[in-house]
């Protein structure tokens, strides 16, 4: 048979949602006394709740109960989060609210419109406070306070120092800085967040059914928040998840909120969220301001970073943050060769929605700041940003290359890539044609960025965040831990379970490929099973669906579990054949002897025997076909004491090379060519992968031109539907190339990497590369996004006009 | 969100001031009003229904009239809670005879909005402004007119 692992299968999902068979949350079947909630929000950002009024709802016909933050306190503790700040945040507000959007009461009714009613008919009575938005001004010690006990606005902060910096610093030729800002961003998926809670008083344990996908770390941050053994809470996923690209992490404060819901109210509690809710009031990405100070030589050498970094956590602190700000720390520099490097890292909070995972989570935030400099280097040293990218990236024979701030990247081929780009882009004969359109009045662009793109991130990195002194308060975490089960029924049919949570990406597909391999049985015979069940699923901390952990540790496990159970199939069938285990491989489904071709026994026989004849095995081996292998990588340590980190387990490589033409009458960008050379070691699917790269793409695309959650200065909630947040949309994808090379990981099993990500932390500061390359002659640098026609326009405009004074 | 304007209305000024602060006058003027309620003087309890956009809801506001300044100058300031969201407006009203029977009004107003009128609203709410003050006038001017005759 044929390897699979790394061909162009077709997805074993697609029959099932393309027949309408998924098994989405909203599919599920719930119990007959099932109620259902809608929930009140805060209109304010920021306000002391003087008293809430339920009497009016609670007589609305069919409703069963109207809860405030107030009763559910009683059950709950607020939610651990990995910083030292005692930020209190619970899943609903108590005394005051922080947010647009911030939940205030819980309706619990008969159906969805009377709840919806009765929500309408709650009167809470606020004090408004100043609300504070910027990120910036809430360091101020003026700045009006979120968490009065926490007695500032800042979350976290720390300073990491690497190499020499400051002898970088005096060393060099020059010194090119710049402040950057990366908006408040989202994900938006078709299917918003769901959730069936319910309670049973009769062994005090909650069952949720949602569509989490993980980090399943936070399973114990809600078992702690609901004050209860872990065991206690059930999480079930179902089969189908309408998407997520990291969003539904942020489903976890709903899952408390409706399992406490359901403890009031006597009965279980479903809630699916409104694309209001979602846009306002889920998750969103990290915004972020940089003040990067490059240390440069008169070639474009980077001697040396210096990088300010603040992220806006929103109004609460909550897990996984401030992962935004640590989750790239190993590949700060990016694809550069810079050992010298100072980080001053914040985490601030404002009167804006709690931020968590989005796809790219950190990398856009960082590369905007870095890929941007690097261009800007160029442009001040007058040289082809080419050649200072080209001055700086990591060489092969570098590889494996420690990064300043401890990262490990295993494998790679930069220069190549890059060199992939430029052909493949046509680089040269673009500059042509762009001098060209430039004597006809037309402006041109072009951006390029190289960005490696972390997978599988080690559960230490987290740590970072806390000094050296505070992690030995409490026990180091390392790791990356991922688990699969396989196993062989008595008719020696396979199933397969993992708990990589998957949300679209073809998990199931891709498992079965590699498994398929392992044992030499038709894929379309393996059955995989990815509805994780916290009280059966193997699974462990780590779990679930996020920094692209699949293809480095999802398949891992499934790899070295079918490893297992071929092991035991050959000792079976040595021990049955009579002949040496070392001799005998598998093929079509079976048994076979390398030196005695006569010699062949059906694996499911092989399987059967040990459920129907287990008397027959070989001695001391256990019945059953049964195995699962828990995975990580022993490159995840925690971090250590001179805060070196590891923070991923794999880092592919990204050039991006895109080509841009600017309408100077609107501001309007056209991408005219899209050209992505990825790096991602051993591609499993590559059918899969360019789906992926796809879709990291546009979402990346979205950040670059058109998607921001936008805020007033007073902190009121300005996008809240898809016509005020705009997402690009089928006809909004340029033209987009993607060219693969391969430099197997040597650290996974099967040498692949992640890579659902990377164009996510590319296209926005390609574009915007593309876009300040366009407007070079105009005298315009990009420093935030998204690249609206109204900004671009008005930059040019002011541009024109600040010349036209000139003169 | 702010805006100013100017009309003429088809009185003196001491009846248009007479008219303009009547309170029954008000409660038939003002778009979805369904209760105008003194409360002290020169405050008013007030419901009101509007539709902004897509949210359509319930407010229960507030209208204080302050800086009275009989009969040329008066300022209106409006606080409404509800469901879909909370608005909070001022506007101030300046009257000028031009002749025994007519007299200029001018008027200017800042409003913030918040919550869901804010968030699915924004867009519209400068054209939902200008709707709702020329209903206003509108609806005055018929008054006016119908108290004159």
């Amino acid at each position: 048979m044929k390897n699979v692992i790394g061909s162009s299968v077709t997805r074993v999902e697609d029959a099932r949602l393309l027949t309408g068979q998924g098994t989405y949350i909203d599919d599920i079947g719930v119990p007959p006394n099932t109620a259902h909630a809608a929930i009140v929000r805060s209109t304010y950002p920021h306000a002391i709740i003087k008293s809430i009024d339920v009497s009016e709802a609670l007589l609305v016909p069919g409703v069963k109960g109207v809860i405030t933050g107030r009763e559910i306190e009683a059950y709950l503790n607020p939610f651990s989060v990995g910083v030292s700040a005692p930020v209190n945040y619970y899943p609903i507000a108590i005394d005051k609210v922080r947010y647009v959007g911030e939940p205030v009461a819980v309706i619990v009714a008969k159906d969805r419109y009377v709840a919806e009613d009765a929500a309408e008919l709650v009167r809470v009575k606020y004090e408004p406070l100043q609300p504070i938005v910027d990120i910036e001004k809430t360091m101020d010690q003026d700045a009006p306070l979120l968490h009065e006990n926490v007695g500032s606005n800042i979350a976290n902060h720390r300073s990491f120092h690497y190499g020499d910096v400051d002898r970088a610093f005096n060393e060099a030729d020059l010194i090119v800085k710049h402040k950057f800002h990366f908006p408040k961003y989202s994900a938006t998926p078709v299917e918003t967040y769901g959730i069936i809670a319910q309670y049973e008083n009769s062994s005090d344990r909650y069952t949720i059914h949602a569509n989490f996908h993980g980090p399943f770390i936070i399973q114990s941050v809600m078992a702690g928040a609901l004050k209860i053994p872990s065991n206690r809470l059930r999480i079930i996923i179902p089969k189908d998840i309408g998407g997520s690209y990291g969003i539904k992490a942020g489903t976890f404060p709903y899952m408390v909120l409706l399992a406490v819901a359901s403890r009031i109210a006597g009965c279980p509690v479903k809630w699916i969220e409104d694309r209001q809710e979602h846009l306002s009031a889920s998750s969103s990405g990290t915004d972020r301001v940089t003040y990067i100070e490059a240390a440069v030589n008169e070639d474009g050498k980077v001697l040396g970073l210096k990088m300010k970094m603040m992220d806006n956590v929103g109004a609460y602190i909550r897990a996984p943050e401030p992962a935004c700000l640590y989750r790239t720390h190993a590949n700060t520099t990016g694809a550069y060769d810079i050992p010298n490097l100072k980080i001053d890292g914040y985490v601030v909070m404002t009167n804006k929605l709690p931020t968590g995972l989005i796809r790219g989570y950190g990398g856009q935030e960082l590369y905007f700041p870095l890929e941007r400099i690097m261009q800007m280097i160029a442009f001040k040293l007058h040289l082809d940003p080419v050649d200072v990218i080209q001055k700086n990236l990591i060489k092969t024979r570098q590889f494996p290359y420690q990064t300043a701030s401890g990262g490990i990247y295993d494998s790679g081929d930069y220069e190549r890539a890059l060199q992939l780009a430029l052909d493949t882009g046509r680089y040269k004969e673009f500059r042509k044609k762009q001098e060209e359109a430039r004597g006809k009045g037309r402006i041109f662009g072009v951006g390029l960025a190289c960005i490696v793109e972390p997978s599988g991130s080690n559960m230490g990195y987290i740590t970072i965040a806390l000094t050296p002194d505070e992690r030995a308060a409490s026990l180091p975490k390392s790791g990356c831990t991922e688990a699969a089960t396989v196993s062989m029924d008595p008719m020696g049919f396979v199933n397969v379970r993992i708990s990589t949570a998957p949300t679209g990406q073809g998990h199931e597909t891709v498992t079965a490929q590699i498994v398929a391999d392992v044992l030499q049985i038709p894929k379309e015979q393996i059955n995989v099973v990815a509805e994780l069940d916290t009280s059966t699923s193997p699974w462990s901390i780590a779990s679930g669906s996020y920094s692209s952990r699949f293809a480095s540790l999802g398949s891992s496990a499934v790899y070295l579990a079918a490893q297992k159970v071929k092991k035991k199939l050959l000792q079976i069938g040595a021990h049955h054949l009579q002949v040496p285990e070392e001799d005998l491989y598998f093929e079509n489904a079976a048994i076979l002897s390398k030196s005695d071709s006569s010699i062949r026994w059906p694996l499911k026989r092989a399987a059967g025997s040990a459920h129907w004849n287990p008397l027959s095995l070989p001695e001391g081996m256990e019945p059953g076909i049964y195995e699962t292998y828990y995975y990580t990588a022993k490159i995840a340590e925690p971090p250590d004491q001179n805060d070196l980190i590891n923070s991923s387990i794999t880092y592919g490589f990204v050039a991006d090379m895109v080509t841009v033409e600017i309408d100077p009458e609107t501001g309007q960008v056209e991408i005219l060519d899209y050209i992505t050379i990825h790096d991602a070691g051993k591609l499993l699917n590559p059918l899969i992968v360019d789906g992926q790269i796809y879709g990291g793409l546009v979402h990346g695309l979205g950040g670059a031109l058109y998607e921001e959650l936008a805020y007033d200065e007073k902190g009121q909630f300005l996008t809240g539907t898809f016509m005020d947040y705009l997402c690009p949309t089928a006809p909004e994808i340029p033209n987009i190339t993607i060219r693969h090379i391969e430099t197997p990981s040597p650290v996974t099993p099967l040498g692949a990497k992640g890579l659902g990500e990377g164009n996510t932390m590319s296209a926005p500061v390609a574009i915007a590369n593309a876009v300040s390359d366009a407007l070079k002659p105009f005298g315009v640098t990009i420093d935030s996004l998204p690249l609206s026609p109204n900004k671009i326009w008005k930059l040019l405009s002011e541009q024109k006009a600040a010349n036209t004074l000139k003169r | 969100m702010n805006g100013q304007g100017t009309l003429k209305l088809d009185a003196g000024i001491e009846k248009s001031w007479e008219i303009l602060l009547d309170p029954h006058v008000l409660e038939k003027c003002i778009m979805g009003c369904k209760k105008l309620v003194l409360v002290s003087e020169n405050t008013y309890n007030a419901e009101l229904s509007i539709g902004i956009a897509a949210v359509k809801g319930k407010y229960e506001s507030t209208i204080e009239i302050a800086d009275l300044e009989e009969p040329k100058h008066y300022k209106l300031i409006v606080k409404g809670e509800g469901g879909p969201g909370n608005v909070e407006a001022t506007g101030i009203i300046d009257l000028t005879p031009i002749d025994e029977s007519s007299t200029e009004l001018a008027y200017s107003y800042e409003a913030e909005v918040g919550g869901k009128v804010a968030m699915i609203g924004q867009r519209m709410l400068g054209g939902v402004a200008k709707l709702i003050i020329q209903d206003f006038f509108k609806k005055l001017a018929r008054e006016l007119k119908r108290i004159e005759a």
